[in-house]
């Protein structure tokens, strides 16, 4: 047997294991805020260039040094709110399923169906977008829409498939597992306690749903829709491959199936060719009003799930 | 004031939750090599007197523990470290709880391959003269490999045990060890603590007076967080001096 | 009368929400489906081995895409899983409920909802504008940093659950706090720690906004981590946007690869996570 080491040895192992695990997690807070000034300073030679008239500007033209960013942020707001409102009904629809009605068997391959579904590459749904769904849309949705009620000007032509819509439709399927898993979790907690008593007064399932856990769920499923509004604004490729890239929304043209461009696809597709320092300073400057939208979003998120965590703990 | 016939000294010992006192200025004194039973009603603070020993009631934040306690005359709140503390005081907890990621094997030599790195050939010995000594070995000598998790519970309190006294305590302190197991495995632990004197010193903690009266020594009575009675074990089960304890002994309270 | 109509209605319910699960799942289906039917045909030796054509010229392969991908995914992992692991481990056992570490989970919550496209441009911001030129090294750093959320929450989560009974064994042995953290409560939650380290691997695996302008593109095998590099992902963009049939074949034969890859590795994580199987404690 070796000679038991003093304990003021491993006193000091502690002290060090502790200082790898502080400097670890300070790296993380660094990062963090070095991301956001990193994202500040090269925004500045658009913020000095550009100046407030960036935010509400209509055109784009870097050859001739006009940069305004009103139609990327509309356009991304709109999509997003689109493809969320679109979801919230499929991923209630789920979250009920798989809570009242779906057998105990099924519940399993269904979650994994979720699962997959969210975890298919954002770039696989713009390249499916792209060549499966754009042709379909544009032959069977815009293209008889535009003939009959085209003459009102958001549903107006011409058909390009590529458009604000399919953006926000393919967003949708995208954000849809987001939202129903974590209602599936929310709805679930309801106390059992609370659904017995509708039960014993003989409502039928669907009673059960409207009266005791949609409402006790209401706070979580707000939570639920602003983590997959937070997803849907940040989100990048399918957009840009099926968006069409175009600044007509909503300024020009202003139908749902005009080409339109995001803060996201504007960043992805010019970044790369931007020369000089106040275009790069645009892009960033695009990309620093996309943090602050996605951080107020998240920040609603996480306050509003604290407040449904602690209202479960109190039930 | 020491002397080689007391092996742990203790000197009105107080201890706090919060606010709320949970024991009451404890004195006694622990012969080597004997069974000292603590017996009292759920609350009475006996779990509370040998996490004390071992240091471990002050780990939760807002807990204190006042007076003293000497290990073989040294202070274990003031002269020693509390990791040196719980190397000499091992510790056996009502629920079994070996560690389910590692072998049978190595959780007996646990404490010892985690703090000082000794050969393979050495812990495997250890292992080996740990789960003999109670008498686990014949029992598991082909699963070694095996997750502890695996054995069953009287099995893994034994397990428990053996990863105790791999560390070489001077003594031992149970906190009812045999409360969540079957009749036979609790006659093979009680048999097993009888044995154990022979090396060391046994602190237990039961719920079952006649548990405390088949297998130690000395008992100690506690109720309401003060001692009410410490004696030799004949005298407290033949002639209680506090009618407190004839009746807790007698079954009718607690 | 009453009652048969609300049974009515329960029972409309019942089929109504049946009907919008499968609406939902019918894009998980057809993708799967439409990057079998497409990809497959793709598939061949050369698409395994070889480099892609130059423009113009038929064949080639994307061999050097899948390098680039396995490459700069293990570096971010290198990167990505050591500082989740740290950091779950802190907030786990050593954060108290001070300011400090609030912070710090602050921090570790608002990187999970960053969009993936503002780490490129961090990576390219720090790394590639002051070494001068793309590098596989900013892609990994921006893939890796995605991870770190990833992976503490996932550490954090699953050393939270292991008992306290396993502390107090530890602690009563006089194993010091380090060797119990690692040895003991992280050993015990391993495989929480394990499969969120996969499905943060699956997660950047198909991440292609942060590789665009940091390990860009390259039609030739890597020559060094601090150059450009290929990836599956980003060659599904080039070449499906590209238009010529060829490449955009080669793009849906990329994609069945990708889809492969991050199916089997959820499918595997599923499983093994199934309720019915519980490790230890």
């Amino acid at each position: 047997m070796k000679a038991k080491k003093s304990s003021a040895h491993y006193n000091r192992q502690d002290a060090i294991f502790k200082s790898i695990l502080i400097s670890a997690s300070l790296l993380v807070v660094g990062l963090f805020v070095a991301l956001f000034l990193m994202l500040i300073s090269g925004s500045m030679p658009s913020i000095l260039g550009n100046g407030f008239g960036f935010l509400t500007g209509t055109t784009w033209d870097p050859g001739k040094g006009i940069y305004g960013a009103l139609p990327a942020i509309l356009t991304t707001i709109a999509t997003s709110l689109l493809a969320v409102a679109l979801a919230i009904p499929i991923a209630l629809g789920i979250a009920i399923f798989f809570t009242e009605y779906a057998p105990e068997k099924a519940k399993f391959s269904l979650t994994l169906f979720i699962d997959l579904l969210a975890a298919i590459p954002s770039v696989i749904f713009g390249i499916w977008g792209l060549w499966v769904i754009a042709p379909l849309i544009k032959t069977y949705v815009q293209q008889p829409i535009v003939a009959s009620i085209g003459f009102i000007p958001i549903f107006g032509g011409p058909a390009y498939g590529i458009s604000l819509s399919l953006a926000s439709l393919i967003l949708a399927m995208m954000v849809v597992p987001i939202i129903a898993s974590l209602t599936i979790e929310i709805i679930s907690r309801t106390p059992v306690s609370l659904k017995e008593g509708m039960i014993s007064l003989g409502a039928t399932k669907w009673e059960t749903v409207k009266h005791v856990s949609l409402p006790f769920a209401r706070l979580g499923i707000l939570a639920a829709v602003m983590l997959g509004l937070g997803r849907a604004l940040g989100e990048t490729m399918a957009i840009t491959m099926i968006i069409g890239n175009s600044y007509m929304w909503p300024f020009a043209n202003p139908s749902i199936f005009a080409p339109a461009t995001s803060i996201t696809s504007k960043i992805a597709s010019e970044f790369y060719e931007a020369t000089s320092a106040i275009y790069v300073g645009s892009l960033i400057e695009l990309s620093l009003i996309l943090l602050v939208i996605t951080l107020v979003t998240n920040a609603l998120f996480r306050y509003v799930i604290k407040k449904t965590n602690r209202g479960a703990r109190r039930q | 004031m020491t002397n080689d016939s007391v092996k742990l000294d203790i000197l009105k010992l107080d201890a706090w939750f919060g606010d709320k006192q949970a024991l009451k200025g404890i004195s006694l004194r622990i012969k080597p090599k004997t069974v000292t039973a603590v017996i009292g009603p759920s609350g009475c603070g006996k779990s509370t007197f040998i996490r004390c020993i071992n240091r471990m009631h002050e780990l939760t934040p807002g807990n204190k523990v006042a007076g003293t306690i000497l290990l073989d005359g040294a202070d274990i709140y003031n002269d020693m470290d509390s990791m040196d503390v719980r190397r000499k005081v091992g510790m056996v907890f009502q629920k079994p709880n070996p560690f389910p990621n590692m072998s049978i094997a190595d959780n007996v030599v646990a404490g010892l391959k985690l703090i000082d790195a000794a050969d393979k050939k050495e812990l495997e010995e250890m292992a080996k003269e740990n789960l003999k000594a109670v008498g686990l070995w014949k029992e598991v000598e082909n699963d070694l490999k095996k997750s502890g998790a695996s054995l069953s519970g009287g099995q893994q309190q034994r397990l428990c045990i053996a990863r105790a006294l791999a560390m070489r305590p001077e003594i031992i302190l149970m906190d009812e060890p045999t409360s969540a197991l079957d009749p036979a495995s609790t006659a093979k632990i009680e048999e097993l603590v009888k044995a154990l004197k022979t090396e060391t010193t046994v602190i237990i903690i039961t719920h079952n007076v006649q548990q405390a009266a088949r297998i130690s020594d000395m008992t100690a009575f506690f109720y309401l967080g003060e001692l009410i009675e410490y004696d030799e074990t004949r005298s407290i089960f033949e002639s209680p001096k506090s009618p407190l304890t004839e009746r807790y002994i007698t079954g009718r309270f607690g | 009368m009453r009652m048969i109509s609300r049974k009515n209605t329960d029972r409309l319910i019942a089929w109504l929400s049946l009907a919008i699960t499968i609406i939902a799942i019918i894009p998980l289906l057809w993708i799967i489906g439409c990057v079998f039917a497409n990809g497959a045909s793709a598939i061949n030796l050369e698409f395994l081995t070889d480099t892609p054509a130059p423009y113009g010229e038929s064949g080639g392969g994307v061999a050097n895409a899948i390098l680039g991908t396995l490459v700069i995914n293990t570096m971010a992992s290198l990167f990505g899983i050591p500082i989740g692991v740290l950091t779950g481990m802190y907030l786990s056992e050593y954060a108290s409920s001070g300011k400090f570490s609030s912070v710090i989970r602050a921090s570790v919550e608002s990187f999970s909802g960053v969009p993936s496209i503002i780490f490129g441009i961090f990576a390219f911001t720090l790394i590639v504008t002051t070494v001068q030129h793309y590098t596989a090294l900013a892609a990994s750093f921006a893939l890796g940093l995605m991870m770190v959320p990833i992976v503490a929450k996932a550490t954090e989560e699953s050393m939270r659950v292991v008992s306290d009974d396993m502390r107090e064994a530890a602690i009563a042995l006089g194993i010091p706090k380090w060797a119990r953290t690692v040895k003991i409560v992280l050993g015990v939650a391993r495989g929480g720690v394990i499969t969120g380290s996969l499905l943060a691997f699956a997660r950047i695996s198909g991440e292609t906004a942060p590789l665009l302008f940091t390990s860009l593109f390259s039609f030739y095998w890597p020559t060094g981590i601090d150059q450009p590099m290929a990836t599956l992902q980003v060659l599904i963009y080039n070449f499906a946007l590209s238009g010529y049939p060829d490449r955009v074949l080669q793009a849906w034969g990329a994609s069945l690869l990708l889809v492969i890859l991050v199916v089997a590795i959820n499918v595997v994580v599923k499983f093994a996570t199934r309720p019915k199987y519980k490790e230890g404690v």
